[in-house]
């Protein structure tokens, strides 16, 4: 073979390899990203509430291993020393118990009310309401130390303005079951 | 011919090099808070807040009740009391910290030494209830004039809005305290 | 033969200069220069100034009540209180007062930390703002059955101001180094007089 014959072959077979390596950043590229970013994705998925599971009010679901079931949403009208516009709400749940290891599957036990506009409301601390003695709220079910089969009566006071009563629904989620939570909905919506 | 322009080549480099090493952001001005700057009387959009100052107003002592007795704080410079409203904007969260900033550059943080009174952050806000606060700060007579209120959530606003409200220039009365300072004013009364 | 020895003489040469220019330059940064200096004696009349703090000690005197401006003591102790008036001259709110004085292991338990109070209201360590001079009271649990002392030894720590820290580029106050000593008369009780300048 002369040089220049040679020469033709290896500067052919770099332009084929060159070709490839290109054409294989398309796959590499995105694969280096989602490497970097799984961690922070991890994290995103696991402290975000995104994916709604929906619930009909007066069914109960599967949830962080035990059956929640929304039993009453009232507002409490009458109350004085009010803010201006702006309603109690109280949300009530009857859980039963499934697995009573509440204390790490109920981690992070968070009850929310969210209305059309997705605006999200917590519990309040401003007023607070006379609630029966069975009755408590998630952090205090978590170390009331219920067994598998009993049946735990949650309350959560909520204060919202008047315009978003008709369309805010009770949400709960768990830090075990992030990034999807429970929506409960009436049957029309 | 080609050495005097490898030169001249690697004298631009150095100098472009050079130039992005000193304008590099330093880590605390890539990771601090992103300002949302209004004026007194304006409503401030952060990301989950919103905060409208009212009214600043001065004195020279404060009334106070604690635990049903009345007591007077004096101080060494002169008492700003800012009462803003705040409302959330998607998310109930909580506003915890807010800091007078003089024209000078010298920020004073709220005062701790009410910390038994309610109305004072850290308060709780949910979206579509806007809540009124006061914001105490004690400061140099000298540092009240254009002056920045600075609201954020969180202590370390880290990539995070802070709202920076100009508060304007207050005029200095004869006695060398803002103009309209008060001899007393009473923090039991309503918001 | 001659070619090799004068090229590694001209190594050698040059290395030797290398290494002493860079002992020379260590020595004028200060690496040698590293003793024990004697600690400054301030005098207490006179304001004391770390950088951080103005400091203008007023008076201190020994207390076998109750309480102290608010702080709630040992029954039946006696504790040290210096009150002392403070000026912050950072740029920001602060309280990192708690390490600027420490009274000597002869008079006070070296485990003891002070309560530290605003007199104007004794609140307990509140931060104090820049430029606002206050007096504010250091008390400090005297050990059990110890005696009153007639003065006692305080050291003065020093913080320097670094704009950018070496972890998140941010100002702060760092590596406390004492300052200098004083010594403060005690006196017999809340009305001694304060020390004048």
């Amino acid at each position: 073979m002369t040089a220049e014959a040679l020469d033709q072959e290896n500067r052919a077979g770099e332009r084929k390899w060159r070709r490839r390596s290109l054409w294989s950043l398309i796959l590499l590229v995105p694969l280096a990203l989602a490497v970097e970013s799984y961690d922070s994705v991890k994290a995103l998925l696991g402290n975000n509430d995104l994916f709604p599971r929906r619930v009909v009010w007066g069914e109960s679901a599967q949830f962080g291993g035990s059956d929640w079931k929304l039993t009453d949403l009232r507002g409490a009208f009458g109350m004085s020393n009010l803010p201006p516009d702006s309603v109690p709400v109280l949300a009530d749940f009857q859980v039963k118990v499934g697995n009573p290891d509440l204390q790490k599957l109920w981690l992070g036990c968070k009850i929310m009310l969210i209305d059309k506009d997705g605006r999200r409301w917590s519990p309040t601390s401003i007023i607070s309401l006379k609630t029966p003695d069975n009755v408590g709220n998630c952090i205090s079910a978590i170390f009331s130390g219920a067994k598998s089969g009993d049946t735990v009566n949650l309350r959560e006071t909520f204060l919202v303005p008047k315009e978003a009563t008709k369309s805010i629904r009770p949400a709960v989620s768990v830090a075990s079951e992030r990034p999807h939570f429970l929506l409960f909905h009436l049957e029309k919506d | 011919m080609r050495k005097s322009a490898n030169l001249v080549l690697m004298l631009v480099a150095a100098v472009l090099c050079y130039g992005l090493q000193i304008s590099k952001p330093h880590y605390g001005e890539l990771i601090g808070p992103i300002p949302a700057r209004g004026k007194l009387g304006d409503t401030v959009v952060g990301r989950a807040f919103e905060v409208h100052a009212e009214k600043v107003e001065f004195a020279r002592k404060l009334t106070v009740d604690q635990f049903g007795q009345q007591r007077v704080l004096t101080t060494g410079g002169v008492w700003a009391v800012v009462t803003v409203e705040i409302a959330a904007r998607s998310e109930s969260t909580t506003i915890g910290v807010a800091s007078w900033r003089g024209p000078t550059g010298l920020t004073y943080d709220q005062t701790e030494r009410l910390s038994f009174m309610n109305g004072l952050l850290p308060v709780a806000i949910d979206p579509g209830l806007p809540r009124k606060a006061r914001l105490i700060f004690e400061v140099r007579p000298d540092e009240a004039s254009d002056a920045t209120l600075l609201v954020s959530e969180k202590l370390v606003a880290a990539l995070d809005s802070q709202a920076e409200i100009a508060l304007g220039p207050v005029a200095v009365a004869a006695d060398g305290l803002p103009a309209g300072t008060v001899d007393m004013l009473d923090m039991a009364q309503p918001l | 033969m001659l070619e090799s020895a004068r090229s590694r003489l001209k190594a050698w040469t040059v290395a030797g200069i290398g290494t002493a220019a860079a002992i020379a330059v260590a020595g004028v940064l200060g690496a040698f220069g590293a003793r024990h200096e004697p600690l400054p004696v301030l005098a207490p009349a006179s304001p004391i100034d770390t950088g951080e703090w103005l400091l203008r000690p007023l008076k201190a005197y020994v207390t076998v009540e109750k309480y102290a401006y608010g702080t709630l003591l040992k029954p039946g102790g006696k504790a040290l209180v210096l009150e002392v008036e403070m000026t912050n001259r950072t740029a920001k709110s602060t309280k990192d007062y708690f390490d600027v004085l420490q009274a000597s292991p002869a008079t006070v338990d070296p485990a003891t930390k002070p309560f530290i109070v605003l007199t104007r209201d004794s609140t307990m360590s509140p931060e104090l703002h820049p430029g606002m001079p206050e007096r504010m009271a250091y008390i400090w649990q005297l050990p059990d059955g110890a005696a009153a002392p007639a003065s006692f030894n305080l050291t003065v720590i020093r913080k320097t101001y670094k704009p950018r820290d070496n972890l998140y580029g941010l100002p702060g106050w760092f590596n406390p180094t004492p300052a200098g000593t004083l010594t403060i008369p005690v006196g017999a009780g809340p009305d001694s007089p304060d020390i004048q300048p």
